[in-house]
């Protein structure tokens, strides 16, 4: 911040309405890439956690792992192998989601109680429609609780990736810190937070969507 | 409302061992069709595991279970259970589905059409005594208890199941709901004519509901009677303790002031006022708490208005006492 300069010149903000939506739409995209991304293999690997149980120890200690490795230093080291690109953006933003993800979905389905279990497969439910029919709606609203903080976690997470030439948001709290611009910086951090706060109340309306049984007596 | 037929249910020297115990030891019996079998005996004893083993979510050691002469272990398993209906204690409604999905659950994994699934449920929440307008659409956290168990028996009977298995289905209700439930399931059980075998620890409840009672003890059968019969002859102390020392009693509950001999020498005009009004189809055992209660020596029974005969305090204690 140079001297005699204002902390906000709003002036900056109200033409730059364009680099804005540019890099909310990046941020958007970095975000809804890497949960998504992130779901499936968590879904898959839950899948086989709680078929094969041994598996449960492994598939914890990895992804735990992955999820106490700093961000920094894990662009850091992709770097060499995958580039400034998307690539590595996305590699570290999923892995981060993993941990989370699995733990939700598996003990979203164990949740379910034995009682209804039991009246399902003695009704004739085959373990497949046991699974997509009655233990995943029921696990929704947990499932829905770890998708929130994944979501939130990753769009802190894209701001960082701006340090390999993506970050949406981030990219404007770089470079504001690179030229010592302080409108650009608060304009980053305000609009990713922002961003958080709206997915994390919009992923709450469509759990209460989804689950309209929640609440209900 | 088409009458359902029952199918027999046949238990031939059928074992259950796991690496340590034997579950349930070489039981053989057979339930005729239409009839309510109920499995009773301390915990332990095998009655639920015998249960389970007719739907398979108990695979049998030994031994044949056949189903009008069908082995179940030759039929696949979620086949043979979707039709055979299901009641557990704790009910396991579905609490993501409304009632009426509830109830539809074998019909719509046997794929029924969509209008024969929505008459069948508001036919079955009809016969169970809920208001298909007002319980359709609500979820199970909104009903009560003994609605629940409703619903259960309800979603049990949806597709038509020639076999019914009921798990103490009226254990977790209060006993002026559960007096209730079971009277309409019997009821039901007549209308329908399905077989059922049904799991209890409660003597009562297997002498009220059951056409048969089988007495397990360690996995084994002790005695399989009528339970007149179970009352009047029991099999061994063990069937003697379980049933109670009051099993005369309760055997009066099993008789009607119909089917016993009347002392007809009475004249109605000249016992004393007191003496109360009783009429045939009513039990012997009402028929005493009357007697007691009016301080009177006799009743008299009448039919249709018609004087029948006189039921004495001394008749029904020769009953209690009689082995007939």
């Amino acid at each position: 911040m140079t001297a005699g300069e204002p902390l906000i010149r709003w002036d900056w903000i109200a033409s730059h309405g364009g680099v804005f939506v540019e890099r909310g739409l990046q941020h958007i995209e970095l975000t809804l890439i890497g949960v998504t991304v992130g779901f499936i293999i968590a879904f898959a690997l839950s899948l086989l956690v709680l078929r094969y149980r041994r598996l449960e120890g492994p598939v914890t200690s990895i992804t735990g792992t992955l999820y106490t490795i700093p961000s920094l230093a894990l662009f850091a080291l992709l770097v060499p192998y995958t580039g400034f690109t998307v690539l590595t953006a996305e590699i570290g933003l999923v892995s981060y989601t993993l941990l989370i993800l699995i733990r939700n979905i598996v003990s979203g389905i164990r949740g379910v109680s034995p009682d209804v279990h039991e009246a399902a497969i003695g009704m004739g439910y085959t373990a497949r429609q046991l699974l997509w029919r009655i233990e995943l709606p029921l696990a929704l609203a947990v499932i829905v609780a770890g998708i929130r903080i994944a979501t939130v976690t990753t769009i802190g997470l894209v701001t960082v990736t701006a340090l390999i030439g993506q970050g949406g948001f981030g990219a404007l709290i770089l470079s504001g810190m690179l030229t010592f611009f302080s409108t650009e910086i608060i304009a980053g951090a305000v609009l990713s937070v922002s961003l958080a706060i709206v997915a994390d109340a919009m992923l709450v309306l469509l759990q209460q969507r989804l689950t309209p049984w929640v609440g209900a007596g | 409302m088409a009458t359902q037929r029952g199918a027999s249910v046949e238990f031939r020297e059928v074992s259950k061992r796991y690496s340590d115990q034997v579950a349930v030891d070489r039981l053989s019996f057979t339930v005729p069709a239409g009839k309510i079998c109920v499995l009773v005996g301390p915990s332990g004893s095998g009655k639920t595991t015998s249960l389970k083993m007719v739907n398979r979510l108990v695979e049998p050691s030994e031994g044949q279970i056949l189903i009008d002469g069908t082995n179940v272990l030759a039929e696949e398993p979620t086949t043979l259970r979707r039709r055979i209906g299901y009641v557990i204690q704790q009910v396991g409604l579905f609490p993501h589905q409304t009632i009426a999905e509830n109830v539809a659950t074998v019909p719509r994994l046997l794929r029924w059409s969509g209008e024969r699934i929505d008459a069948r449920v508001t036919e079955l929440l009809t016969l169970v005594g809920l208001d298909p307008r007002r319980y359709a659409k609500r979820y199970p956290a909104q009903l009560s208890g003994g609605e629940r168990q409703r619903v259960g028996v309800a979603r049990a009977l949806a597709a038509e199941p020639p076999v019914m298995l009921m798990d103490e289905p009226f254990g977790a209700v209060d006993p002026i709901v559960r007096d209730r439930l079971q009277q309409e399931f019997l009821q039901i059980q007549r209308s329908q004519g399905t077989t059922v075998l049904f799991v209890t620890h409660d003597i009562d409840e297997a002498i009220r509901l059951g056409d048969r009672v089988a007495v397990m003890r360690g996995g084994r059968l002790v005695q399989f009677s009528p339970p007149a019969e179970l009352l009047a002859h029991p099999a061994n102390e063990f069937v003697a303790q379980f049933v109670g020392s009051d099993r005369g009693l309760k055997r009066l509950a099993l008789l009607t002031v119909g089917g016993t001999e009347l002392e007809t020498d009475v004249d109605p005009a000249r016992v004393e006022p007191k003496a109360p009004r009783l009429e045939p189809s009513m039990s012997l055992r009402d028929a005493l708490a009357r007697l007691l209660t009016s301080e009177s020596e006799l009743g008299l029974v009448y039919e249709d208005g018609r004087f029948r005969g006189a039921l004495t305090l001394r008749q029904i204690g020769h009953m209690i006492r009689s082995d007939a």
